[in-house]
């Protein structure tokens, strides 16, 4: 059985004009314990959007789920109560946010912010045992003189640190699911990999799961067992990621590994870089959303939604021609 | 930032002497000042006859006129006088009233209480009304009550206040007669019990400090909304959900002292304008405050009052920049006056 499971999940925000946009629709993926599973997509496709509706942290009023359902650990999360989406929050399923500079609250200090979430869902713990668990989890994330650190507000701290003390956070109750949308995008290279790594380390430590979210493709190969590509709101391309990365079906996919630097391109994908643009969401093509991008679109991609074939090697694969173009 | 502090209070002293001795300077140039006024004064009694008018027809002698100007203190330099004029400040000496040939300080200490209560009660009043409204229009934006109060705030912002004061007036103590007509205390105040003066004092201010809120309260009452709104759809916010708090806990424990920092930085702005009265609304309530003693001086041109007020304002308006500077460094860690900067 699966950790997360998430069935047909659709996303719709209101727009200025009352009118409902569906911005991701019916994506479905599994999450096992321990795995990471990866989605990566150019930045608007929806990323954050699936990963937000999982705990319902969803922009509101404007956001909301419109169809599917979501379970974890067997209990349907989807239609749980208000008050045991709080329980799970923080404590089965934690999550990191992109922008370590504003995920923080600037007028509490490091201390403060960590030992909440303890309180949250261990009231009865002791304040001295609380106190030393937060030091520990400073120095687990590998934040220097971390006694210092305690008593430090963000304001004080580099965007790096920060990172890590959204980390400790996150990790404060070991959680069985960590969601990451996009830890390292808003920080230098050198400190994207170290968080990375550390990640990594704590993953293996802990045994959590994790649904690790980027646009970087090169960065998804590195940490995922299994990899969704997103495309316009869809899922494109979805299996292990081995699979994914040698033996790319959708279109999509080829392109994207075919941009990657160094990469050596695939046979017959003539196209190095995408050229055209993402639709607009009010004229969304009919069929496949990739249409006007893709150098194997027919006359059947305009018409139809590609069905999700499921390849030889177990890839789910949302193209009409995917059969033809592996020829 | 203690140093900073300290700084910041001595550079009063430049601040003061600089807004005192550009306003000295209007007072000697402003046409109709006190010995003009004198003149004209006897010009008309001599065309009306009256019987002690000197030589020349309603005119003053250059002596006599050398005599006034020495008394009014014209006679010196403009500079020289403003230094014996703060000479004698720095000794609590604000001179004597052109007007009623009282000590300033003395007539100024009359209406001081009167202002202070309306300003204090106006202040206190504001934040204890505003902060926790301002709060349930944000955390229930485009409810009920957000609409019918925004109608309610709005309608005595855009009112000027002497329109609500005088429709007050006329309503609720010309018509019902519920309230009096205006005045601080009633003429028996000295009869009355503690609790009946309180009363009585309670009894008079009602209506005045409805005028004095409605139009202060729109500001106030927005500033928070806004500020807690703009906190609500914040990404730390995002994150307290996320730990698992329910929205009434992460307002409390993060939203809300975020959005109030915007509200303590506009705090020594209002504590000087409270204190400083509104002459309209004094008027309006025939109350004897610092507001309408400031405004019959300038037209009467009681120079000695004038400077007296202004020398309480502009010292009331500096300290309470500072003090508004003070509460926002305690809600807000990244403000570090003067110390190490923020990042
Ligand atoms: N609060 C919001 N209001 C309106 N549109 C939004 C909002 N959040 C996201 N969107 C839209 O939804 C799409 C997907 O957003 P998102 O999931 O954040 O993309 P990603 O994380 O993949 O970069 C974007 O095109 C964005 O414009
Ligand atoms: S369905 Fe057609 S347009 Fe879409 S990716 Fe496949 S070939 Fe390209
Ligand atoms: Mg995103």
């Amino acid at each position: 059985m699966s950790l997360l499971s998430v069935q047909g999940l659709s996303v719709a925000i209101r727009g200025d004009d009352g009118v409902l946009h569906e911005l991701v629709s019916a994506v479905s993926f599994d999450i096992a314990a321990g795995e990471t599973m990866g989605l990566v997509g150019e930045s608007g496709c929806g990323k954050s959007l699936t990963a937000m509706s999982i705990l319902d942290l969803l922009p509101k009023p404007q956001a909301l789920r419109s169809a599917g359902t979501l379970s974890f650990k067997g209990e349907s999360i989807s239609s749980a109560s208000p008050r045991r989406l709080r329980e799970i929050r923080g404590k089965n399923i934690a999550v990191i946010f992109q922008d370590p500079m504003t995920a923080l609250n600037p007028v509490q200090t490091v201390s403060q912010q960590i030992s909440e979430v303890l309180a949250i869902h261990f009231p009865e713990q002791s304040k001295k045992c609380r106190a030393d668990r937060v030091l520990s989890l400073l120095h687990e994330v590998g934040i220097p003189a971390p006694q210092e650190r305690l008593s430090a507000y963000p304001h004080q701290l580099s965007g790096g640190m920060r990172q890590r003390v959204m980390i400790a956070m996150a990790l404060a109750c070991e959680p069985d699911l960590l969601i990451a949308d996009e830890p390292t995008t808003a920080l230098d290279v050198t400190i994207q990999a170290q968080i990375v790594r550390l990640l990594k380390g704590l993953q293996a430590k802990n045994g959590m799961a994790m649904l690790f979210i980027t646009h970087d493709l090169a960065l998804v190969s590195q940490v995922s067992d299994k990899i969704a590509v997103m495309y316009a709101g869809k899922i494109a391309e979805y299996g292990s990621a081995q699979q994914v990365f040698a033996k790319p079906h959708h279109p999509y996919t080829q392109s994207l590994l075919a941009a990657l630097p160094g990469a050596h391109h695939p046979p017959k994908s003539p196209l190095l870089a995408l050229e055209g643009q993402v639709p607009a969401i009010q004229d969304m093509p009919k069929g496949c959303r990739f249409v006007n991008r893709c150098p194997h679109a027919a006359d059947i991609c305009r018409e139809e939604i590609p069905p999700q074939d499921i390849t030889t090697d177990a890839t789910v694969v949302a193209c009409h021609r995917w059969k033809e173009i592996a020829q | 930032m203690t140093g900073y502090f300290v700084r910041r209070f001595l550079l009063i002293i430049p601040t003061f002497i600089g807004i005192t001795l550009l306003v000295f300077a209007i007072t000697r140039v402003v046409p109709g000042g006190p010995i003009e006024r004198l003149m004209t004064q006897i010009q008309l009694g001599g065309e009306t006859g009256a019987l002690h008018r000197s030589q020349g027809g309603g005119t003053l002698s250059d002596e006599q006129l050398d005599e006034l100007k020495r008394y009014y203190g014209f006679d010196k330099p403009m500079l020289s006088s403003y230094a014996i004029w703060l000479k004698k400040v720095v000794q609590f000496d604000l001179g004597l009233s052109t007007r009623y040939q009282d000590p300033v300080w003395q007539i100024i200490k009359e209406r001081f209480p009167i202002s202070i209560f309306y300003g204090l009660t106006t202040l206190i009043l504001t934040y204890v009304v505003c902060i926790p409204l301002g709060l349930a229009k944000g955390m229930y934006h485009g409810s009920a009550l957000d609409s019918w109060s925004s109608a309610v705030v709005f309608l005595g912002y855009a009112l000027p206040s002497y329109v609500i004061g005088i429709a007050l007036i006329s309503l609720f103590a010309g018509y019902w007669d519920i309230f009096p007509l205006g005045g601080f205390i009633s003429d028996n105040y000295d009869d009355l019990s503690t609790f009946g003066k309180a009363a009585d004092i309670f009894h008079h201010s009602v209506l005045p400090l409805i005028a004095y809120l409605a139009g202060s309260f729109a500001v106030t009452t927005l500033m928070m909304k806004n500020s807690l709104m703009d906190n609500l759809s914040s990404d730390y916010m995002r994150t307290a959900t996320a730990k698992g708090l329910s929205r009434g806990e992460s307002v409390r424990g993060h939203a809300l002292r975020n959005s109030l920092i915007p509200v303590a930085t506009s705090f020594g702005n209002n504590i000087s304008l409270l204190l400083g009265g509104s002459f309209l609304i004094e008027t309006i309530f025939n109350i004897d405050g610092i507001g309408l003693l400031g405004y019959e001086a300038i037209i009467e041109r009681d120079y000695p009052i004038v400077m007296g007020i202004l020398v309480i304002s502009s010292l009331l308006y500096l300290i309470g920049n500072i003090l508004s500077d003070i509460c926002v460094a305690l809600v807000d860690p990244r403000i570090r006056f003067g110390g190490r900067g923020a990042a």
